[in-house]
């Protein structure tokens, strides 16, 4: 099987890789890196669960080949944490109680995280937008919602 | 889970010259590609790409851009759909026909990784931006071993995945014509289950320059509703030059569905995509024409 070598900096560290022309972007991450926190459902970019951020976008590790992301900057839910404090979505989250068996939830804050990224101020309706692409079968919508829009309040006072 | 790939391998290049000349050497076993999102899924349906073993990442090319040029709006192939809701370029009546389609397409995710040129040269017959696309008079500038040439979309889609694309050619740019100010679009996407993710059913764009009740323009874009997207040019036909009225515009969706061919398949009976085709059609000239006027 051809193997390439790429770089690519995962949650702040530099990693050199030797991949597989097959390998999606989900594979290495949770495989070769370990980090298993970026789930996969679907597989076929339908449901959102592999939502990560790419150079500061959500973008989805299952329709991604790895090789695409040669020197990319990417994020996952492991990079949100400082230490052992949690990110202001991943207390949101668990505050407006947007989780239950947690399968959608790192897809959800990371589709979160790039649109307060992007609109540190997002409305409503933009939230639901932004979370249009990830499926939950327990929890619902609201409370996500909710926790996204709690999360951007809490980064707004932090920044003051 | 790793997909069985036979990929043999996977190109970057930094020219346009490097890209066409890969291109040619791999002829049928390449394949282009930019955001990649559709290379995944229909790989899992198999067939289709059993024979791709090269793949050619045009990303590195600089064709990442929204740019006015001589009057013309361009789009570089490998911009990004969320570019196109973003940009103030099209914030004007217009183009609202072609950010309608955008945030149609997909979703959010998907958009900021999937290109403008990837949905025009997958050529689906159900591809959202390309009606719009159709309805603006847009051509594309395609870059080849002979240099570059100019095609007009319309006469671009040749067949459900097949482009006017010749070996060794690559999309490099769509190019927008100027419109005036009180043209009026619209584009509107029926699917089967409402979600973001589902494809359309039948979608539609249209296109009205008026003056006062005069249209002196008419365009009528379908989807979804035969092998290729396509401009209903019989049914625009009986608009230009007339006074609009909602007689008139309901004959002109009767036509347009008249000028489908669809299919059957798991998403909708011809018989309904038919059916559809005129209710879209006429709602969309109807919302193209209501714009114009303001």
């Amino acid at each position: 099987m051809k193997k390439k070598n790429i770089w690519m900096n995962v949650n702040g560290e530099w990693h050199d890789l030797t991949v597989t022309l097959q390998d999606r972007l989900i594979d290495t991450l949770r495989d070769q890196i370990g980090l298993t926190g970026t789930k996969e459902g679907c597989g076929e970019g339908e449901c959102g669960a592999c939502t990560i951020n790419l150079n500061g976008k959500a973008v989805l590790a299952c329709l991604m080949l790895s090789v695409q992301a040669d020197g990319a900057q990417v994020t996952t839910i492991e990079g949100l944490q400082n230490g052992t404090d949690l990110h202001p979505l991943q207390t949101a989250f668990l505050t407006e109680s947007a989780v239950q068996c947690g399968y959608c939830t790192p897809g959800m804050i990371m589709a979160g995280h790039a649109l307060i990224k992007q609109n540190p101020d997002p409305d409503k309706t933009t939230v639901k937008t932004c979370l249009a692409n990830n499926l939950c079968r327990c929890t619902g919508y609201e409370q996500p919602v909710k926790a996204v829009l709690k999360a951007a309040g809490e980064m707004r006072r932090k920044i003051k | 889970m790793s997909l069985q790939y036979n990929l043999e391998n996977y190109y970057k290049p930094e020219t346009m010259k490097q890209a066409v000349d890969l291109l040619l050497k791999f002829g049928k076993t390449a394949k282009v590609i930019a955001g990649g999102t559709d290379i995944l899924p229909k790989r899992q349906c198999g067939a289709q790409f059993d024979t791709i073993t090269h793949l050619i990442d045009i990303s590195n090319l600089g064709l990442n851009y929204i740019k006015e040029s001589k009057g013309n709006l361009c789009i570089g192939a490998s911009t990004n759909i969320n570019s196109l809701v973003t940009a103030s370029a099209f914030h004007s009546n217009p183009y609202i026909g072609l950010i309608e389609a955008a945030e149609a397409h997909s979703t959010n995710t998907i958009r900021n990784q999937a290109t403008v040129g990837g949905n025009l040269c997958n050529a689906s017959p159900c591809a959202d931006l390309a009606l719009p696309l159709l309805a603006l008079s847009a051509c594309v500038v395609v870059a080849g071993p002979k240099g570059n040439h100019t095609i007009q979309l319309d006469t671009f889609f040749k067949g459900p995945n097949c482009t006017a694309l010749l070996p060794g050619e690559i999309l490099l740019e769509i190019i927008i014509p100027n419109h005036q100010e009180t043209t009026g679009a619209s584009f509107i996407k029926l699917r089967h289950h409402q979600t973001e993710v589902d494809m359309a059913v039948v979608n539609v764009a249209t296109q009205l320059l008026l003056d006062g009740n005069n249209c002196l323009r008419a365009m009528i874009a379908l989807g979804s509703v035969g092998p290729t997207s396509f401009l209903a040019k019989k049914a625009a036909g009986i608009l230009s030059r007339q006074t609009l009225n909602k007689k008139l515009i309901e004959q002109a969706a009767m036509l347009a569905a008249d000028e489908s061919a669809p299919i059957d398949d798991n998403r909708a009976t011809a018989g309904y995509r038919k059916e559809m085709a005129a209710v879209l059609v006429k709602n969309s000239l109807e919302k193209s024409w209501e714009r114009s006027r303001k």
